[in-house]
């Protein structure tokens, strides 16, 4: 058998695939409102939970939700879990070593029920423990785009 | 359930980092390999379904070009995307509604193509989480591994002892890809650091693999084997999306595992079990599998690996075989799990065999943080 050098592999094919996502209208409006850096999720009418990002439909018991079922998030929450990553996928398929480590949160936002999943700075890894009360950073010009929330600090 | 229905025949490659062979080759040789152990011809076969991922294939509808390699030449064939289990649960249907007799059920997937991590950033919410950019199956199960540890104080010697158990096993194991039978603590505790406390011997390898089995009603498989593996139980359940599950808990595997035992009339899993082969992506998935399973109560996980509980001569083996810590070629890694199990139930497990195996259960799972997961029981003629 050939060694692994020798094999002739057949690499990516000329294909890039520009994927357009339908956002649907909640997930539109909390777009729109990074701009007024507001975080918007919802509670369900139904069973109570609190969706971030906001969804219309409640996945726990079905009910329909409205645009009244809309509310305003603080941007503060509590750290439920943490990992230090020591590298990060390229895109490619590689993971590259990071020169920094880079610290990702388990986030549950005051008022809300899901769990999101953010980079936090401004703290040391070996710093870092359950519980921790961190705050949402807005990039200092916010346009209405994901990229306003960048990630959360201690608080 | 209404009829009964055994597994038959199996075979599976030598899972390794880089087969070197085409999918198709790969694929026709244990197809070909499990019809020859059944003791069949592929005339015999009514129906084959086959589970990839299209991501992870590189191409899509991508059973298209296997018909051929599975034996499904001008004949009823279908595929189902993921887990081979899930592949087996949908075979298992066909048989029970009466239409078919007998089955193929082959699962495969060739981790050279792409790495299976950047495949998993695709399975995240493309609205939101991929935006973000940070997520990935590894770094999930870093702030799974972390939030279960915390919760129930478990230190990463207790991981890095699971890894070392069922990495020694797969040395054990000619199909494993992991052959490293003088692991210990020590070389798993210093491994890369991926995603903490995830590191390179605490995940599962990225292997090139695939496996079939051979799926019969209870009248053919009567007249193909004098030791049919019967199908006692099954029970398939999901989690929602991990922004909206509590990610510390296998609810669903508790779930599915429950209508397992159920059907199967499994009271005390613990005792009623004599081994089980599961999908551990990671070495704290173990743990949390133990739980789920209901062979210790929630939190205790880590006292079956302290007590050698687990170990392969213990009261209650799991993986004997090394587990998908041993070999994880993806889409195939619950279906092996199936098949390592029928062998332990056949006494044909050589090396590794566990000595008086009437029922074993078998665990198959898919998704970031275990998503999906689906349990078989199987049993053997006394059983």
């Amino acid at each position: 058998m050939k060694s692994e050098s020798e094999i002739i592999d057949v690499k990516t094919l000329p294909f890039t695939a520009n994927f357009i996502w339908a956002t649907g209208f909640m997930m539109q409006r909390f777009i729109e409102e990074l701009a007024s850096r507001k975080i918007l999720g919802v509670k369900c009418p139904g069973c109570g939970y609190t969706y971030v990002p906001p969804r219309s439909r409640c996945g726990k018991c079905y009910a329909k939700i409205e645009e009244e079922n809309l509310v305003t998030l603080s941007g503060k929450g509590t750290l439920v879990s943490y990992t230090t990553g020591h590298v990060a996928l390229d895109g490619q398929g590689n993971f590259i070593d990071l020169q920094e480590p880079a610290i990702i949160g388990a986030i549950k936002l005051e008022d809300a029920d899901s769990t999101i999943f953010m980079p936090i700075e401004g703290i040391e890894p070996r710093d870092v423990v359950e519980g921790l009360k961190v705050e949402l950073q807005w990039r200092e010009e916010t346009k209405g785009e994901l990229e306003d929330i960048r990630c959360f600090k201690p608080a | 359930m209404i009829r009964r229905v055994a597994i038959v025949g199996y075979a599976q490659s030598h899972h390794q980092h880089n087969m070197q062979k085409t999918r198709e080759d790969m694929v026709f040789e244990v197809c070909k390999e499990a019809l020859h152990h059944a003791g069949i011809l592929r005339e015999d076969l009514d129906t084959v379904i086959t589970a990839s991922t299209d991501f992870l294939d590189g191409r899509t509808i991508s059973s298209v070009f296997l018909s051929m390699a599975v034996g499904a030449f001008l004949k009823d064939e279908s595929k189902v995307e993921e887990d081979g289990t899930f592949a087996l649960y949908y075979a298992l249907m066909r048989i029970l509604a009466g239409t078919h007799d007998v089955a193929l059920v082959e699962a495969h997937t060739q981790g050279s193509t792409l790495n299976p991590h950047q495949v998993s950033f695709y399975t995240l919410d493309p609205l939101f989480d991929r935006q973000v950019g940070v997520l990935n199956d590894v770094a999930a199960a870093g702030l799974q591994a972390r939030m279960y540890m915390n919760r129930h104080s478990v230190s990463e010697e207790h991981l890095a002892k699971v890894a070392v158990k069922n990495i020694a096993n797969a040395a054990e194991n000619p199909c494993a890809h992991r052959q490293m039978p003088d692991v210990s603590l020590e070389d798993v505790m210093s491994s890369k650091l991926y995603y903490d406390p995830i590191r390179e011997l605490t995940m599962s390898p990225i292997s090139d693999g695939a496996c079939a089995l051979i799926l019969a009603s209870e009248e053919k498989a009567r007249e193909i084997t004098d030791k049919p593996v019967w199908i006692e139980g099954v029970g398939s359940c999901q989690d929602p999306y991990l922004r909206d599950r509590n990610i510390q808990n296998l609810d669903s595997l508790k779930s599915a595992a429950n209508t397992a035992y159920k059907m199967a009339g499994v009271k005390e899993p613990l005792s009623d079990l004599d081994v089980a082969e599961v999908s551990e992506k990671f070495a704290h998935e173990e743990l949390m599998i133990y739980e789920a399973l209901g062979l210790c109560q929630e939190g205790q996980g880590k006292n079956l690996v302290e007590s050698g509980t687990t170990r392969r001569n213990g009261e209650m083996p799991v993986n004997p075989s090394g587990g998908a810590l041993g070999a994880d070629p993806v889409c195939a890694t619950g279906l092996i799990r199936v098949i390592e199990a029928a062998k332990q139930v056949r006494g044909e497990a050589g090396a590794y065999q566990v000595p008086n195996v009437r029922r074993a259960l078998a665990h198959g799972q898919f998704g970031i943080c275990a998503q999906k997961n689906t349990v078989y029981i199987l049993g053997g003629n006394g059983s």
